[in-house]
C-alpha cells in the first residue's frame, strides 16, 4: 500500500509530470508564468483544487454514478462539481481565510477551465484508483504542476533579458523553453521505483 | 460579417491556435500520427459547430448571470455524445485519443467562441464561425502531425492510410502509413513531448513572421500610395 | 431570493434536458460499445493463442491480484490470461497466451495509456511493436528485461513499461501453473 502510494506520488510529480509528459494544464502554465510569485500562487491553488476535486468526484462516482449505471454522465457531472467547487472554495476563503484568499483569489476562477483538474479526475476513474490513491494522485499531480510552473517562470524571467529573433516574441520563445524543460524531465523517465 | 471574411479569419488571421493561442494542450499532446490529428480536429469541429448553433439559438433566453454554467453544460453534453459515438463506431480513435476526448469540455476554443462570438451573432453566422474555426484548428493539428510524424518516424498518414492491400483509408487504426524513409533514421525525439512544444513554438513563430511581413508590406504599399498622391498634388 | 430560485430552476432544467438527451444516446450506443469491447478482447485472444472457443476457469484470486480472468482454450492448446497492472502512465490490460508446457505463446495489449512514441510502441501494430512483442514467444515464468538479468530487450525510453509487461507475463504464467 505504502509503496504503491509512493510510486503514484513520484510518478505524478517527476516521471509523468502533468505538464511535461501529459500536456494537461498547458493554458494556465503558459498564461500565468511570467513571474515566479504568480506562478507559485497559481500552483498552490491548483494543488488545493485538484486534491479536493479528486476526493469529491471519487465519492460522487462510486456512490452515485456507478450504482445507478450513469457512467456516461461522468464528464458532465465532474465538470459541474469542479465549477461549483471552485466557487465554494472562493467564497469560503473570502470569508474565513482572507489572507489565503488575497494570495490565491485571482487564480481560482481560472482553474475551472484548467484541463489538469478535469484530467486528474478522469484519470482516477480510468486507472481504477481507490479513495486514498485518488486523493494522493490529485495532490501530487498538483505538486507536479506547481514544480513545473515555478521552474518555468524562473526560466522565463531570464529569457526576458535575452535576445532572440523578433518573430519568436511572446509565445513561441516560451514554447521552445518549455520544450527544453520537457527534455530535462525526460531524464526521469528511466527512473526505477522499487524495481 | 460575410462568409469569406469568416473563412479567412478562422484559417489564418484569427486562427484559434496560431493567433488566439488557445486550445494548446491537445494540439501538443495528440499530434503524433495523422489518424489522431484528423480525428481530434474533426471531433472538435463537430462539437464546436453544434455548440455555436445551440448557444446562439438560445442566447436571448438564458439569464446573463448563469450563462457560463449553461455553456459548460451544453458543451459537456455534446462532448459526451461524440465520446459515446466514437466508442461505438470508431473505437480505435477513442483508444488513441483517450482522455483528450472528454477534455474537449475544457478546451478554451469552444467556451471562448461561445462567449466572444455566438452571444452576439445570429445562428447562421455562428454556424459558419464554428465550421471555419474548427477547420483552422484541424489544419494546425494536421500540419503538426505531418511534421512530427515525418521527421520523427519517417512515416506519413500512420493509422489512417493502409498500403498493404492497395492504397486505401482505414478507420480502425491499423494502417501502417507510407514509410518515406526508414524509421531508424527519424529523430524520434519529435514524437515525444519535447517535439510537441518545439514544433508548435516554431509554427507560431513562423505565423508571426508571416503576419508581420504582410503587415509591413501593407504599410509600405500605403506609404508608396501616399507618396504618389503627394507627388501628383505637387 | 426569487431571482436565485429562478436561476437555479433554469440551470437545473438545462442539466435535466442535457442528461435526458445523453441518456437516449447512451441507450442507442451502449450495446455497440459492449460489442466493440468484446470483439477487441476476442481478437487479442485469437492473436495470442488461437482456439475455436474459450471457457473461464476459476483460480486463486487472492494469490494473483493482478490477474482478471483465466480462460481455457476449448481446443486444448492451453490458456489465455487477462491481466491488468500498472505501467508507466496508468493501468495496462493485456492478454497472455500460455501453452500446456507453461511457455508464453504471445502477448497482446488490449488497453493502455502509455506515452505515445515510447511506451505506446509496446501495443502498436508497427514493425517495432510487433518485433518487440515477438520476443515474449516461448518465454517462461522467469521472463525479464535484460537490465534485470533476463532476455527481453526493453523498448528504447520505456524501461518501466517494458519491465511491467515482462513482470505481468511472468505472473500470468505462474497463475496458470497454479491451476496444476
Amino acid at each position: 500500500m505504502l509503496t504503491n502510494i509512493l510510486s503514484i506520488s513520484l510518478g505524478a510529480i517527476l516521471i509523468n509530470n502533468f505538464i511535461f509528459s501529459q500536456f494537461l494544464g498547458c493554458c494556465p502554465f503558459l498564461g500565468c508564468s511570467s513571474k515566479v510569485d504568480t506562478a507559485a500562487g497559481m500552483g498552490l491553488a491548483v494543488v488545493f483544487v485538484m486534491g479536493l476535486a479528486s476526493a469529491i468526484c471519487w465519492v460522487i462516482d462510486q456512490f452515485i454514478l456507478v450504482p445507478l449505471g450513469l457512467e456516461f454522465l461522468q464528464t458532465l457531472a465532474f465538470i459541474l462539481v469542479i465549477a461549483s467547487l471552485v466557487q465554494f472554495v472562493e467564497m469560503f476563503l473570502k470569508k474565513s481565510v482572507p489572507s489565503l484568499y488575497s494570495a490565491l483569489g485571482i487564480y481560482l476562477p481560472l482553474i475551472t477551465t484548467n484541463c489538469a483538474v478535469l484530467g486528474v479526475v478522469l484519470l482516477n476513474v480510468q486507472n481504477n484508483y481507490n479513495f486514498i490513491e485518488s486523493v494522493v494522485y490529485g495532490i501530487t499531480g498538483g505538486l507536479g504542476f506547481m514544480l513545473a510552473i515555478v521552474l518555468f517562470a524562473s526560466v522565463r524571467e531570464r529569457v526576458a533579458f535575452s535576445e532572440y529573433p523578433e518573430c519568436f516574441e511572446g509565445f513561441p520563445i516560451c514554447l521552445v523553453s518549455a520544450g527544453l524543460l520537457a527534455l530535462a524531465f525526460m531524464g526521469f523517465s528511466g527512473m526505477q521505483i522499487f524495481g | 460579417m460575410n462568409i469569406k471574411k469568416q473563412f479567412k479569419e478562422g484559417l489564418i488571421t484569427n486562427n484559434p491556435v496560431l493567433v488566439q493561442l488557445i486550445g494548446m494542450c491537445a494540439t501538443m499532446a495528440i499530434t503524433t500520427t495523422l489518424f489522431n490529428g484528423v480525428g481530434m480536429g474533426l471531433s472538435v469541429l463537430i462539437i464546436l459547430t453544434c455548440c455555436n448553433v445551440v448557444v446562439s439559438a438560445i442566447r436571448k433566453i438564458i439569464p446573463n448571470e448563469i450563462r457560463l454554467a449553461i455553456f459548460v453544460v451544453i458543451i459537456a453534453g455534446f462532448v459526451t455524445i461524440v465520446d459515446l459515438l466514437l466508442k461505438a463506431y470508431i473505437p480505435a480513435l477513442s483508444d488513441a485519443l483517450g482522455v483528450f476526448i472528454p477534455l474537449i469540455v475544457v478546451n478554451c476554443i469552444i467556451i471562448g467562441r461561445a462567449e466572444a462570438f455566438c452571444q452576439k451573432n445570429s445562428v447562421g453566422a455562428s454556424f459558419f464561425d464554428g465550421v471555419f474555426q474548427g477547420l483552422g484548428y484541424t489544419c494546425v493539428l494536421i500540419i503538426m502531425c505531418v511534421v512530427r510524424e515525418l521527421l520523427g518516424s519517417g512515416r506519413f498518414g500512420g493509422g489512417l492510410i493502409d498500403i498493404a492491400n492497395g492504397f486505401r483509408f482505414t478507420l480502425d487504426g491499423t494502417g501502417a502509413g507510407i514509410q518515406i524513409f526508414p524509421e531508424d533514421f527519424g529523430a524520434s525525439i519529435l514524437t515525444l513531448p519535447f517535439g510537441g512544444f518545439i514544433t508548435l513554438g516554431l509554427l507560431i513563430a513562423l505565423m508571426q513572421y508571416a503576419l508581420k511581413r504582410s503587415a509591413k508590406k501593407k504599410a509600405a504599399a500605403e506609404k508608396a500610395a501616399q507618396a504618389d498622391k503627394e507627388e501628383t498634388v505637387c | 431570493m426569487n431571482k436565485i430560485l429562478k436561476l437555479t430552476l433554469i440551470l437545473f432544467l438545462v442539466c435535466a434536458i442535457t442528461a435526458g438527451i445523453l441518456g437516449v444516446v447512451n441507450e442507442v450506443t451502449y450495446q455497440r460499445i459492449d460489442e466493440q469491447n468484446r470483439i477487441k478482447t476476442e481478437r487479442a485472444y485469437q492473436a495470442v493463442l488461437a482456439s475455436d472457443g474459450y471457457e473461464e476457469v476459476s483460480f486463486d484470486q487472492a494469490a494473483f491480484p493482478t490477474v482478471d480472468l483465466i480462460n481455457r482454450c476449448t481446443n486444448g492448446a492451453g490458456y489465455v490470461v487477462t491481466t491488468t497492472f500498472s505501467g508507466a502512465q496508468g493501468s495496462i490490460t493485456m492478454a497472455v497466451g500460455v501453452d500446456n508446457d507453461y511457455k508464453c505463446t504471445g502477448i497482446s495489449i488490449i488497453k493502455h495509456s502509455e506515452t505515445s512514441g515510447l511506451g505506446a510502441n509496446a501495443a502498436s501494430s508497427s514493425e517495432k511493436g510487433v518485433n518487440w512483442r515477438a520476443q515474449f514467444v516461448g518465454a517462461d515464468e522467469n521472463v525479464a528485461i535484460t537490465k534485470m538479468g533476463g532476455t527481453i530487450d526493453a523498448l528504447a525510453g520505456a524501461t518501466i513499461t517494458s519491465r511491467s509487461v515482462a513482470a505481468a507475463t511472468g505472473t500470468a504464467i505462474r497463475a496458470v501453473e497454479s491451476l496444476g
